[in-house]
């Protein structure tokens, strides 16, 4: 029960509401009833009236009948017996109607009986006998007449009806004082219930105010400063009813408007730099390519002007230019393919002995490998998981370079790796040129090199492949190197049986030291 | 909380109302009495004591016989009752053979022995629809009496012998005593004697002789005041008064009917000695009991009941 009425805002309301309706009925039917004692009370009262009316019309006939005996035993005109005649008519009927009014009064009604017996007596036990001894014997009439009995007993019927109305006065009063005692009461009881029924209405429009409009508010609030742009605003959300479950709603709702907020930020961020990195890209591209192109061009007009009188000696030399500069914008084409299919799709995850995907780099490699006498030398490698060819590739780019930014006759290239959590930690360390620091992060863009084509061929795209190929499998990779002592690439990847981390934003270690060096 | 609060209140509210709105129950009307198989007989008395005594012997008599009485008493003089029998209003009451012929049959002459006054009495009634039922042993004549020391003073006997006051004796005496021949005319007529009335209510006149307001009053042979040996009741030589047992007045039709009634009425006549009427006269008015309760010790007494 406690806990349906904290839950719901409607079962509050309808409590409260509940009680309003039952209180404002309460004090109605206070004065329904007041109301009807008041109704009651006048009824009574008028009764009352009437019924001492009637007690007043029956002791006028009795007075009558008295009147007409006496007048009629001491004068013996039959004129004078009127009275007594019309009232011995009357009298019945008035005092059956007495008796019908104070029916609901036990103790008169009895008294009643009792006058009603009485003027019948004397009806007939003394008026009438009076009458008749008046007709036989007149004198004799006239000394019982002089008794006084018949007013006696006359005085005593109108005493009785004397107690009867002042008695019926007193019931009336009593009822009326009763009734008024109860209208005041219900007066009372019904200001109280109107009192009650206010207070009920201001502690229902606090109570509202309280649980309903002041939390309403706050979250109006909160919605215009969401409005405004501040993502961060929460409400209090403690509440079990309706409003807790708007505050919590709310505030669901400006964590997700936040969460995607931050989403966009950063993929508008990703797509800004993207987009730098592709004009940057297409310069660089047109740049290079542009090089052997007016190599080739030069070429082709010296091939042109010599051409009617050139050694053949010299036009093969020629055409060897035009073909240098073909080799190096196919491989720059094809660094340039790589790059583009590596950033695309996800790469196929299959277990891979990273044994045999050096060795089949070291096969791609045999060529530079054994015109610069190199000495390549390998740890034991783990399984991972990934792709046999991109992963190729990146042992050989790294491993080419290694050998390719070396000034010794017989450069030496080792691989170790180690095993960090889920991750194999890969290290290509050579004892080349080295780098220089400040270009530790330069090196892993495409298209940027730190040394002239003349002195180290290459594209300039490898390391950027390289970048790719790692982060595509989930991976980071970074350089370490002193300049002169050489250059070691590290870089992770998921081992075999660990499920594959996101790919995410590659973070490159800050290089120890600094070393030219460039793919 | 707040709820709560408010809904105790609107319940108290309601309680109170209820409790205003509470009205008492009506009162059931007494059940009728088993209907009487007949009408009752309306027995009448006149007005003065020993009639109020007479009246509840007979009616308590008649209830243990199993017939139904309206008992009225205190109607009035005998000449109202009388009439009140004429006119229907009664079915019986007790009456005196003397008052009964004198007053009502209008019959001057005084028969020589009580049972003389009764069939004579019985003979007019018998004319006029009603009869006579046995009459009782006691004879409650009327009588003037005066205080023992009247008698002395003025050597007062006889009624003659009233007129021996100087300036004429004061009688105190119902009213009707003026018009009665066994009242004012009657001494005129039997004693020539010139007497005043002061009249009062029957049972006062004792009161007026105590206190010299009168010379003499008129009574009963059988008020429980002349148990005093105060009072003389003075002699009457002439047959003033005549005999005076009492005889219950029924109207014939009635008796006809209730054949049963002779039987709770005579015995209870036979036993009503002048003893015992002096008796329970003197036990209502100077002992001040009830009538009735006289009347049930009476008929508990005889056996009656």
């Amino acid at each position: 029960m406690r806990s349906i009425f904290r839950r719901s805002l409607t079962i509050r309301t309808l409590l409260v509401g509940g009680v309003l309706a039952a209180l404002l009925g309460a004090v109605f039917a206070v004065l329904v009833v007041a109301v009807r004692e008041q109704q009651a009370a006048g009824r009574l009262a008028l009764r009352s009236q009437q019924a001492i009316g009637a007690g007043s019309a029956l002791e006028t006939s009795l007075v009558n009948l008295e009147n007409g005996v006496r007048g009629y035993v001491a004068s013996g005109r039959e004129r004078l017996l009127e009275p007594f005649r019309t009232a011995r008519r009357t009298y019945p009927a008035q005092a059956e109607r007495l008796s019908r009014l104070v029916a609901d009064e036990p103790r008169q009604q009895a008294a009643v009986r009792q006058i009603t017996t009485g003027i019948n007596d004397y009806v007939a036990l003394w008026a009438l006998p009076l009458v008749g001894l008046a007709d036989d014997r007149r004198e004799v009439a006239q000394s019982v007449l002089a008794t006084g009995t018949g007013r006696e007993r006359l005085d005593t019927l109108r005493s009785e009806l004397a107690t009867l109305f002042a008695r019926e006065r007193s019931v009336a009063a009593d009822r009326e004082r009763r009734a008024d005692k109860r209208s005041d009461t219900a007066v009372i009881l019904g200001l109280i219930g109107m009192g009650l029924v206010a207070l009920v209405a201001l502690g229902m429009w606090l109570g509202l105010r309280r649980s309903i409009l002041r939390p309403v508010e706050r979250v109006a609030l909160a919605t215009r400063a969401v409005a405004d742009g501040d993502l961060t605003v929460h409400v209090p959300a403690d509440r079990e009813d309706e409003i807790g479950t708007l505050a919590r709603s709310f505030n669901d709702m400006t964590d997700a408007l936040n969460r995607s907020h931050q989403q966009l930020d950063t993929r508008t961020r990703d797509l800004e730099r993207s987009n730098h990195d592709l004009e940057q890209y297409a310069q660089m591209a047109s740049h290079d390519l542009q090089a052997p192109l007016a190599t080739i061009d030069l070429y082709l007009r010296l091939i042109e002007r010599r051409l009617p009188d050139a050694s053949q000696e010299e036009l093969l030399q020629l055409l060897e230019g035009v073909g240098g500069s073909t080799d190096r914008m196919r491989s720059l084409v094809r660094d340039l393919l790589h790059l583009a299919r590596v950033g695309r799709g996800e790469p196929r995850r299959e277990t891979l002995d990273t044994r045999a995907v050096l060795d089949r780099a070291l096969e791609n490699l045999a060529g530079p490998i054994e015109e610069r006498g190199a000495d390549v030398s390998a740890g034991p490698l783990p399984i991972v998981s990934g792709d046999p060819g991109q992963l190729s590739l990146l042992f050989q780019n790294l491993l080419g370079n290694a050998i390719k930014f070396s000034d010794h006759d017989a450069p030496r290239v080792s691989v170790t790796a180690s095993i960090e959590g889920a991750e194999a930690q890969f290290a290509v360390r050579d004892n080349g040129i080295g780098i220089d620091p400040q270009h530790a992060e330069r090196i892993f863009q495409p298209f940027q090199r730190l040394h002239g084509e003349d002195r180290y061929e290459g594209t300039g795209i490898g390391l950027a492949i390289c970048q790719r190929i790692v982060s595509h499998h989930g991976g980071r990779i970074w350089a370490e190197s002193t300049v002169g002592a050489g250059s070691t690439f590290r870089f992770t990847l998921p081992l075999a049986d660990a499920s594959p981390p996101p790919p995410g934003p590659t973070t490159t270690h800050e290089p120890e030291t600094s070393h030219a060096a460039a793919a | 909380m707040r709820a709560r609060l408010a809904t105790l209140l609107a319940l108290g509210a309601l309680g109170i109302l209820l409790a205003l709105a509470g009205c008492g129950g009506g009162g059931s009307d007494p059940a009728d009495g088993p209907s009487q198989s007949q009408d009752p007989i309306r027995l009448g008395t006149k007005n003065f004591t020993e009639q109020f005594i007479l009246g509840e012997i007979y009616a308590q008599s008649l209830r243990a016989h199993g017939i139904p009485v309206e008992l009225k008493s205190d109607i009035g003089s005998s000449e109202i009752v009388d009439q009140a029998m004429q006119i229907g209003s009664l079915d019986m009451y007790p009456e005196y053979t003397g008052v009964l012929l004198s007053e009502i049959a209008g019959v001057s002459e005084r028969p020589p022995s009580a049972e003389a006054t009764f069939a004579a009495a019985q003979k007019f009634e018998r004319t006029r629809g009603y009869d006579l039922l046995k009459m009782t042993p006691f004879s409650n004549s009327n009588a003037l009496a005066v205080t023992h020391k009247t008698a002395m003073k003025y050597g007062l006997r006889t009624i003659g012998d009233l007129a021996k006051v100087p300036g004429g004796a004061t009688i105190a005496a119902p009213p009707e005593f003026r018009t009665r021949f066994e009242g004012l005319v009657g001494l005129r007529d039997r004693y020539m004697l010139r007497a005043k009335v002061v009249a009062m209510p029957i049972g006062e006149q004792y009161r007026a002789l105590d206190q010299g307001r009168v010379d003499a009053a008129a009574v009963f042979a059988t008020d429980g005041m002349l148990e005093d040996e105060e009072y003389t009741i003075l002699r009457d030589p002439r047959n003033l008064f005549s005999f005076q047992n009492v005889t219950p007045v029924v109207r014939t039709s009635v008796l006809r009917r209730t054949p049963e009634l002779t039987k709770a009425v005579d015995p209870v006549s036979a036993k009503l000695t002048t003893d015992a009427m002096r008796q329970m006269n003197a036990q209502v008015d100077i002992d001040g009991m009830e009538p009735a309760e006289v009347a049930k010790q009476f008929l508990e007494r005889e056996g009656l009941l």
